[in-house]
């Protein structure tokens, strides 16, 4: 390529790489050091030793930790495989042609619009044991029977699974619908003309077609569902008994509002690790094939 | 083409299937900004409301939402445009790059994404504070572009891909500037991508939480979802005006997306893509 | 001549001072930057900022609102303070955090602004929890304390006192149900979430057995011992889902006092603020039929209520703490604590304004809360408490949820932990 694109491509990519790295790039640095350190906002006066890794010697130590990593990762599991099954069945209906697409379109976004603070204080309101509406739809007007979901360690972790599965599918059907158009139509015709059924359509032709996208959606759902916060603060704060005590959210404990800045922060730079080893692992079975497959 | 019938009552109850999923929950949060302060905490729950207005005409005077809605919009309409444009220049760039550096740029911009917020959320304040920034439409606005660009490059660059070399080639045959192929040839024809990304952009600036409360403390300046969190009282949680203002929120997002679904999909069926 | 001379001094004089004033009323006002939260009703207090602007014009007080949760406000206040920001002057300290800002050298020291006779007009639990190591750090604003609701009338109809004792209010609680049958639903209703309300109820439940969590004086907690595990297995046994719907387990004061005013609980356990909800017809189905009291005890000892309350406090690096100090005067006046009682419902820290015969006239119940105010116990005041907090929570939440659970066991891997925060603390001595 000639040394005038050169120039120009650098012009095009250097304002982006000045954003990303005054607001990205330093602080992840910052916080990088800063988890090398032993800082407690509230007691100045032992000022900030360097500890090495010994924050991330505590974390291994501290159980309440381990137990915040395995509700993450059944949260993750649970609520990505979910959304993109629903995401991928939206996707396929919005993709078709038929009058009123463009209203079902706007509907299937709605819960991905709702900002996330709202949603959680929405599902707060419907998963209520006394007034709330899952309890009226399942059991009616026969109070007794209504079951607290968020009072409960099991069904509070399925209160905010399913809370976000509602929010994010959307995200993904939007994802998979770009992936879905590109698909040529003549692909279906011509099966079609061939004899081809409904799901016969769909494993030999969509499905192979359309694994990049999916594979897009899985990537930036897991990177998303690793780090979920605000559904769990709202609607349960962490309870019953840390049974929704998401890393995130005791990062956050740990860092605004006991005050452990250092630890903290380790626990963030720990969901980042484990978010970038999952990501490596995506993108070197798929990631050549998606971003050469295309050109 | 006539489909079966068995197909079509597959798909109808699919489509019912999918509008409930997605609208059935809301509209019961939001039936409740229509109900009276009784009818809302009545046990067992009372599905319909009595179409009272009285929630939004508070939710309006003593809430103040019409502001929080407009620098809603300042904020989230500045971010999109910012890293749409931002997002199209080095999208079209790490489209034609060499594959290696690419590659590379491109997962340096992932891992950009994938850093929990509440860690960076700290040493960001301290730059804006430092830069004077605080309080300010540009020190929400440019946290939120950095937030919003690993997305919306990927989402561009994979569009940019797809557009085929020969159009741009005939382009600069012609005689056109590789600057004025990339305005007059290629951007015309990834409307589909820059608009998905614009609307995920968009939403994504809209809803975001957590940096608008740490860096917007002055009432004149903050957003939607601060102003809700406000509503709550010291030990009062206001449902109705709640339910009444994510109405107002989400309505502006609807019909946003109502308008644009259509450039989403035309785009791509334009004959010149599949050539 | 001498009149002449003097007629010249005086018009020197008088045009010295017309020159002075103009002087100082061209000065720029000092901006005051007031961090708090969203005010429940915020024309009240825009009134008595106005008023304040009135009478003091060369200052302007500025609002900056964080939301009215403890702890999202918390973390907004913390960071600013400990970047070291001057752009707050005064701000909003809950009850616990005093120890915490005066350690980490965030607020400023009031003690030669604010005397030991100023301190003895206000009610003492409040002053208490503003101290540490002997200086003041902050003036009450408005308190709290666990407070117990009760259905009068129910209590009529069945001829029955408010109960004294726990076990009392259960058994009182099992015959109202067994004679109204299907209308009352629920003997208890009270907070039960894991965040820090649910540790103000645990304690006046661990109080109340005689009790405490932490030996004030050593530091060393006392959390596995038989008056706290005996306390905390009857909560488990005998209100987690039995005297109170399972739910209360994700309760906040909200929810739970809506399941009060719904008619739906004999028993409340809640803050003042409840009195006004529950008898406004607007909002409460048992407006009129609700009555006030001390919580109860378990047999054998006193009752005891949880402190809570709010209290400004002044940035150790403002610019003006002269006018911050002016406000705060200001604020906590009889006059403006009054108004603040009679029209925003915020029990006053003055004991003067009990006294007031307008609030008697208006709000009688307040002396009715009075005993309990004056007792109520403040949390353990330490540094490093919102760690002890987050330790106590999960301690108590463990402990109520799980039918089974070996609370004599938590209680040691709760103690261990806290042990360890102590010792953390104690370095800084």
């Amino acid at each position: 390529m000639n040394p005038r694109d050169q120039r120009l491509y650098l012009a095009f990519l250097s304002p982006v790489i000045l954003v990303l790295l005054c607001f990205i790039i330093v602080p992840i640095a910052s916080s990088f050091f800063t988890s090398l350190h032993r800082i407690i906002i509230g007691l100045p006066q032992l000022g900030n030793p360097f500890v090495g890794l010994e924050n991330y010697r505590e974390l291994l130590r501290d159980s309440v930790a381990r137990h915040s990593f395995w509700i993450t990762v059944i949260f993750v599991a649970v609520t990505t495989f979910f959304e993109l099954l629903i995401g991928l069945f939206m996707a396929i209906l919005i993709n078709h042609r038929f009058p009123g697409r463009g209203v079902l379109r706007a509907c299937v976004l709605i819960p991905w619009a709702i900002p996330t603070v709202v949603s959680a204080q929405m599902w707060r309101f419907l998963f209520n044991d006394a007034y709330g509406m899952i309890n009226y739809a399942a059991f009616g007007a026969e109070t007794a029977r209504y079951i607290p979901w968020l009072a409960i360690p099991g069904t509070a972790l399925s209160a905010i699974i399913i809370a976000d599965i509602w929010k994010t599918s959307s995200f993904a059907a939007l994802l998979i619908l770009a992936g879905l158009q590109v698909i040529p139509e003549e692909l279906y015709q011509a099966a079609k003309v061939d004899g081809a059924r409904l799901w016969g359509r769909f494993w030999h032709i969509t499905w192979p077609l359309i694994r990049p996208a999916l594979l897009i959606s899985l990537l930036f759902r897991t990177i998303d569902a690793f780090r979920v916060f605000d559904l769990a603060f709202v609607m349960t704060q962490g309870g019953p008994a840390d049974a929704t005590n998401v890393l995130q959210l005791y990062g956050y404990k740990k860092m605004f509002v006991e005050g452990w800045m250092g630890y903290g922060t380790a626990i963030s730079v720990c969901i980042f690790l484990i978010v970038l080893i999952l990501s490596i692992i995506y993108v070197r079975f798929v990631g050549r094939r998606l971003l050469e497959a295309s050109v | 083409m006539s489909r079966s019938f068995l197909t079509k009552t597959v798909f109808i109850f699919g489509v019912c299937l999918a509008v409930s999923f997605s609208l059935v929950p809301f509209l019961l949060f939001v039936s409740s900004a229509f109900k009276t302060q009784t009818q809302i905490s009545s046990i067992p729950p009372q599905w319909w409301p009595d179409f009272s207005l009285k929630f939004f005409r508070s939710a309006l005077k003593n809430y103040g939402i019409m502001h929080y809605l407009l620098n809603s919009i300042i904020v989230a309409g500045t971010t999109t445009l910012v890293t749409i444009s931002l997002g199209a220049f080095s999208g079209y760039a790490l489209a034609r790059l060499k594959k290696k550096w690419a590659h590379l740029i491109l997962m340096g911009i992932l891992a950009c994404a994938m850093f929990p917020q509440i860690a960076i959320a700290g040493p960001i304040w301290r730059f804006l504070q430092i830069m004077g920034w605080l309080n300010t439409y540009h020190g929400l606005v440019l946290p939120y572009v950095a937030l919003t660009l690993p997305l919306a490059i990927w989402i561009l660059t994979l569009f940019f891909h797809e557009i085929p070399r020969e159009l741009e080639s005939a382009s600069l045959v012609d005689g056109c500037t590789r600057f004025g192929t990339f305005i007059r040839v290629v951007l015309p024809l990834s409307t589909p991508g820059l608009f998905t990304a614009s609307i995920l952009c968009f939403i994504y600036a809209w809803n975001e939480f957590f940096l608008a409360l740490l860096i917007m403390t002055d009432p004149a300046r903050q957003t939607m979802p601060v102003g809700i969190a406000l509503f709550q009282g010291e030990y009062t949680v206001p449902w109705g005006e709640i339910a009444a203002a994510s109405f107002v929120t989400t309505a502006p997002l609807v019909i946003m997306v109502l308008v644009f679904q259509r450039r989403i999909v035309t785009g791509l069926s334009a004959g010149g893509i599949k050539g | 001549m001498k009149s002449l001379g003097n007629k010249w001094l005086f018009f020197i004089v008088i045009s010295l001072l017309g020159f002075g004033a103009q002087y100082s009323y061209a000065k720029e006002p000092t901006t005051l930057v007031f961090l708090t939260w969203k005010p429940n009703q915020p024309e009240v207090w825009n009134r008595l900022v106005k008023e304040f602007h009135r009478l003091n014009p060369g200052i302007r007080v500025k609002f900056q609102v964080g939301p009215h949760s403890s702890t999202q406000y918390h973390a907004i206040v913390t960071q600013r303070l400990k970047n070291k920001d001057t752009n707050v002057d005064v701000f909003f300290m809950d009850v616990i955090w005093p120890p915490e800002f005066a350690n980490a050298g965030w607020c400023m020291d009031l003690t030669h602004r604010f005397p030991v006779q100023d301190q003895e007009k206000f009610l003492h639990g409040p002053i208490a929890a503003n101290r540490y190591k002997g200086k003041i750090y902050g003036v009450p604003c408005y308190l709290g304390a666990g407070l117990f609701y009760f259905r009068k009338d129910l209590l009529q109809t069945y001829h029955y006192k408010p109960p004294k004792t726990w076990q009392e209010m259960v058994d009182q609680g099992r015959m109202i149900i067994g004679g109204e049958k299907e209308k009352i639903l629920h003997i208890y209703s009270a907070q039960f979430k894991q965040y820090e309300g649910l540790v103000c109820d645990m304690l006046e439940f661990i109080w109340s057995n005689g009790g405490s969590v932490i030996d004030q004086k050593t530091g060393e907690p006392t959390l596995d011992h038989p008056d706290v595990i005996n306390a905390i297995s009857f909560v488990r046994d005998q209100i987690i889902g039995k005297a109170a719907p399972e739910g209360v387990i994700n309760y906040e004061e909200p929810e739970s006092l809506d399941l009060f005013i719904q008619g739906k609980a004999i028993f409340h356990r809640n803050w003042p603020y409840a009195w006004s909800v529950a008898n406004n017809p607007q909002k409460s189905k048992i407006a009129g039929k609700v009555g006030v009291g001390m919580l109860p005890a378990f047999a054998g000892h006193n009752s005891a209520s949880t402190l809570g309350g709010w209290q400004f406090g002044i940035n150790r690096l403002s610019r003006h703490p002269q006018e911050a100090w002016q406000f705060i005067q200001y604020m906590t006046s009889h006059q403006a604590q009054k108004i603040l009682a009679l029209e925003a419902g915020l029990a006053p820290t003055r004991r003067s304004v009990y006294n007031d015969p307008d609030v008697q006239d208006r709000m009688p119940h307040l002396r009715a809360f009075l005993p309990a105010f004056e007792r109520a116990r403040p949390r353990p005041l330490s540094p490093v408490y919102p760690m002890i907090s987050q330790e106590l929570q999960r301690f108590f939440s463990q402990a109520i949820v799980n039918r089974g659970s070996d609370i004599s066991k938590l209680a040691r891997n709760a103690s261990a932990r806290i042990q360890k925060l102590y010792k953390l603390g104690a370095m800084i001595k």
